[in-house]
């Protein structure tokens, strides 16, 4: 991360007025952070493409309406690539779940036990408050965000009835966003 | 449902940044922050929580198809600003060209036509027309609402400045071209137009640049950018 000033905004701006070069652009400079969580949710390269092209050509159609107020405009693009590849992963709900074994990595790299330095202090913030989580609502919430798994998905891998995994996350989500504001 | 109970809304909120609320209900929920600020800054803070998360994964570069197939998808890029020719209606060889083009390209378009309604799962209405730009790229389709209505509607994103219009047509025969009314290409559900305006099949449909406002004579002035043979008129 460096401290020069993020030319999304100005690309978007660009995309929303019809410039092709600008969103050619603009892809060059984001897919490759977006495609690693189209990857993570889906599991599978090819499906992960597909939503790669839908949701950029969902963020072409859509960028005109684009308001700062829904995020910085990296974040508004991971929004739509993350819905998309949640619902391209529950349209498979009931195959073979692909996730399994692999929870293991993603929850270390978020639990904050990689040694990678770079993350930044927003990053340590989460984590840190995470950490003030009982293990199970912590678990319950970063395997919804991580791989995109509904209430009954995550009921059936933490073997927990539904409601007291959905009251997991919602007490579990009041106690981090007061932690965060604290 | 209320949605002015603050722990409802910091629930849907963050339920939807999480990615746990059914499709049906984030559909909604996408509508409500269209026109509840207070409510999209509540997503975003959600969303600004967590995306550090996604912001560590190790970047991986999608194949070059991915990018391939988006603006496949998109279609030619269509400069807007084409030369002022007068009188192109009476163009004979445009005209020529444009029912070589038009019969060329017939099967491919109804092929495109099909993905593209496919794609968007809704019950397939009767294509009137399908108007493509100068190098022969579907931009507008038209269909069959009702017995009485056609819709136009742009396939794709174009764009116009402030001081021009997009005017619609109908030519039938030798005849000069009707005005059929202003299009606004960014309307979300396209555009209505009175089925009985439409020139029988074997017509044309063409969409010209005017003045902001329309044309000023009743006739074109400007350049048609888009335009399509009627391929099904049963009326």
């Amino acid at each position: 991360m460096t401290d020069a000033p993020s030319p999304l905004p100005e690309l978007l701006r660009r995309v929303a007025a019809g410039d092709r070069t600008a969103f050619a652009e603009l892809y060059r400079l984001t897919a490759p952070k977006l495609f690693p969580v189209a990857l993570r949710i889906t599991q599978r390269r090819d499906l992960a493409e597909e939503v790669l092209q839908e949701s950029f050509v969902a963020m072409w159609n859509q960028a005109a309406s684009y308001d700062p107020i829904k995020g910085v405009p990296l974040v508004w693009m991971t929004t739509i690539v993350r819905h998309r590849a949640i619902d391209q992963r529950r349209r498979r709900a009931n195959l073979a779940d692909a996730t399994a074994g692999s929870d293991d990595a993603l929850l270390t790299l978020v639990a904050g036990e990689s040694d990678r330095a770079d993350r930044g202090a927003e990053l340590a913030a989460l984590q840190r408050c995470l950490d003030t989580l009982e293990a199970q609502p912590r678990q319950a919430i970063l395997l919804a965000y991580l791989h995109g798994y509904t209430h009954d998905e995550l009921a059936r891998r933490l073997a927990t009835p539904v409601g007291t995994v959905k009251s997991w996350i919602r007490r579990g989500l009041e106690r981090l966003r007061r932690c965060l504001d604290g | 449902m209320k949605y002015d109970d603050p722990q409802l809304r910091e629930a849907l909120a963050s339920r939807y940044v999480l990615g746990t609320m059914p499709r049906l209900a984030r559909a909604r929920f996408d509508r409500l922050i269209a026109e509840d600020a207070a409510l999209c800054a509540e997503m975003r803070d959600w969303a600004e929580i967590f995306a550090p998360v996604d912001a560590a994964e190790t970047p991986v570069a999608p194949p070059p198809r991915v990018w391939r197939a988006i603006e496949a998808q998109l279609g030619p890029a269509t400069p807007l600003r084409a030369p002022v020719r007068a009188g192109w209606w009476q163009s004979l060889t445009l005209w020529r060209g444009a029912a070589a083009l038009a019969t060329a390209v017939a099967a491919a378009l109804l092929i495109y036509v099909g993905a593209v309604e496919l794609r968007s799962a809704r019950p397939l209405p009767t294509v009137v027309a399908v108007l493509m730009d100068k190098d022969g790229a579907p931009a507008w389709i038209a269909r069959f609402e009702s017995r009485d209505v056609v819709n136009i509607a742009a396939l794709r994103h174009p764009s116009i400045d402030s001081r021009h219009s997009y005017e619609l047509w109908a030519i039938a025969g030798s005849a000069p071209p009707k005005p059929l009314g202003l299009l606004a290409p960014g309307l979300p559900g396209g555009q209505a137009i009175d089925a009985a305006a439409v020139p029988p099949t074997g017509g044309v449909l063409a969409i010209s640049l005017e003045p902001a406002g329309g044309s000023p004579t009743g006739k074109p002035t400007g350049p048609v950018l888009f335009q399509g043979k009627v391929i099904s008129n049963p009326l």
